[in-house]
């Protein structure tokens, strides 16, 4: 589903954010994707959602070569990856409905569609009480939860979340993982960048480690060991 | 195969479903874009009376030279030449003359005045009726007033049939006064060069205008716009609502404007009657005719359309998601 070989990523300047970064993630795998700070898990989540485009090497999501895409195709592209951000992006002055549904109206989803779609996606993360309230009105964790919501009401074959539970007590953070599983489950291709060993080491998940923008882990957590590295 | 069958159908469906709710979706969004003017009352009434204000400004000095033109024409159509005949020339010779002259293509009618009517008509206008008597023959010529036709008219086809007037042997002199009509056409054309170029620089002023007030308003929806590129909207979806903004400005502007010329319109209308009233004339100033308004607001909405369009060209494009 995901396949990076020997990607670099040189910022403007001559920083060099990702060095030789490859692997593959397989269609319905979850995996978490870890580092300290500007280590180059933005940036390589930024690669796959193509708001970067690598310096070097190959990106290929779902068989087909992201350096290939042209600028018109890539909104289309974009509609295939959920994406989940700390900072929630919502838009402020809409509704949690407007929020929610805004994927499919840009789909062109007919109205009657969108009211249920955005129902069953509020719903599973419970939210579903709280479709007419704005975002200011919405604690942390329920405007992840609406980030969420809005990431799969289109149902796209890729989640790819970046610190979802960066502003999160460890509660809230379990149950925005359970959500994530819950859609893993259904067969989403789930990719979490997060700097939360605790709660990688108690989900057990394939685990990317970066540090420095080279891929330095590759394999399951336990404790605060890797087994299988790579 | 009847999953891939089944698929296909709702592929289909979906794109059948998508093309029928695209007009709708049009409507929203044009709603929605009226709504966002709405919000920024202040902004939107701005921009409509500035937009409104440099659309008035060629459309009256449209006005002028439509109505100056209209005294052109009647003046045009009212220019005559005037032939005095050789006093030797004799009654049946002059009839010969008028019927040979009629015959002209470019000659829409001739008037015969004799050497008598004139003293008459001279004795009435000259106020020397009394003096006059004294006179023992009549010095006055007999005269041909040649009304050319319309194609005629026009200040080189007049001299022309003028030239050709004077070769005939019975005419003694004939008389074209255009100076005054090509002075009023040099004039006419210099306003009407003068209008153009004004009405340019408005243009130009209205496109700019709207293509700022747009770039603001871009601005300062730069977060939302990164986010619903970030969610897969095309730079279309996204300039839509941007442009119909530019529409309604247009459309609001032009009503504007549109009122305003119409109501100088009827404010110096009055003035001009009043005045001409001096000269014994019953000139209307004519306002602008249905079919000139509507013309005047779709220009308008062309400009609007054209300046928001350049504005989300540029800017949008510009604007890139940002994960942080």
């Amino acid at each position: 589903m995901i396949n990076f070989n020997k990607v670099n990523k040189t910022y403007p300047g001559g920083f060099l954010a990702l060095k030789q970064v490859s692997f593959s993630l397989a269609s319905g795998e979850m995996a978490f994707l870890t580092g300290h700070s500007g280590a180059g898990k933005s940036t390589l989540l930024k690669l796959i959602s193509l708001m970067e485009k690598p310096s070097s090497g190959s990106i290929q999501v779902n068989h087909t070569e992201l350096a290939d895409i042209k600028y018109k195709q890539v909104p289309y592209v974009r509609r295939g990856i959920g994406m989940i951000f700390q900072s929630h992006n919502l838009l402020k002055d809409r509704t949690v409905f407007d929020n929610v549904a805004l994927p499919l109206i840009i789909e062109g989803v007919s109205h009657k569609e969108i009211k249920k779609r955005v129902a069953t996606a509020l719903d599973k993360v419970h939210l579903a009480a709280k479709l007419k309230c704005y975002p200011h009105m919405l604690s942390g964790g329920e405007q992840q939860r609406v980030g969420i919501a809005r990431a799969i009401v289109n149902k796209p074959p890729i989640l790819l979340a970046d610190e979802p539970t960066g502003n999160l007590d460890p509660k809230l953070s379990l149950d925005i993982i359970r959500l994530f599983e819950e859609f893993n489950a259904a067969g989403v291709t789930v990719l979490i960048a997060t700097h939360d060993l605790g709660l990688i080491a108690r989900m057990k998940y394939r685990t990317l480690t970066l540090k420095e923008g080279t891929m330095i882990n590759d394999g399951i957590v336990d404790g605060l060991q890797v087994q299988g590295g790579s | 195969m009847s999953n891939i069958h089944s698929s296909g159908l709702k592929a289909r469906s979906s794109l059948l479903t998508r093309i029928l709710t695209l007009p709708i979706r049009h409507v929203q969004q044009a709603i929605g874009s009226l709504g966002n003017l709405w919000r920024t009352p202040f902004t939107t009434v701005m921009t409509i009376f500035v937009l409104g204000v440099s659309l008035a400004l060629p459309a009256t000095l449209h006005l002028f030279v439509k109505n100056a033109q209209q005294v052109s024409e009647k003046w045009d159509s009212a220019a005559q030449i005037t032939l005095f005949l050789k006093l030797s020339t004799s009654e049946k010779s002059t009839q010969n003359l008028i019927k040979r002259i009629s015959l002209y293509n470019e000659v829409a009618e001739v008037r015969y005045i004799s050497a008598e009517q004139a003293l008459k008509e001279f004795k009435i206008l000259s106020g020397f009726g009394q003096s006059l008597e004294y006179l023992e023959t009549n010095p006055l010529p007999a005269t041909l007033l040649v009304t050319p036709t319309q194609r005629a008219s026009q200040a080189q086809a007049a001299n022309a049939l003028l030239a050709k007037l004077n070769k005939e042997r019975e005419v003694d002199q004939g008389k074209l006064d255009l100076e005054w009509l090509t002075r009023l056409d040099a004039i006419a054309r210099l306003i009407e060069d003068i209008v153009l170029g004004v009405a340019l620089l408005l243009c130009l002023s209205v496109v700019l205008i709207v293509g700022n007030t747009i770039r603001l308003a871009i601005l300062n929806e730069k977060d939302a716009i990164a986010i619903m590129k970030l969610v897969g909207a095309t730079d279309s979806f996204i300039q839509r609502p941007f442009l119909y903004s530019g529409i309604w400005y247009g459309i609001f502007g032009g009503i504007l404007s549109c009122i305003a010329v119409t109501l100088l319109a009827w404010y110096l209308g009055y003035a001009i009657s009043d005045l001409t009233a001096l000269y014994q004339s019953n000139f209307q100033l004519q306002g602008l005719t249905g079919s000139e308004a509507l013309m005047l607001i779709a220009f308008a909405v062309v400009l609007s359309l054209l300046g928001s369009y350049i504005s989300v060209s540029q800017h949008i494009k510009a604007i890139e998601p940002n994960a942080d």
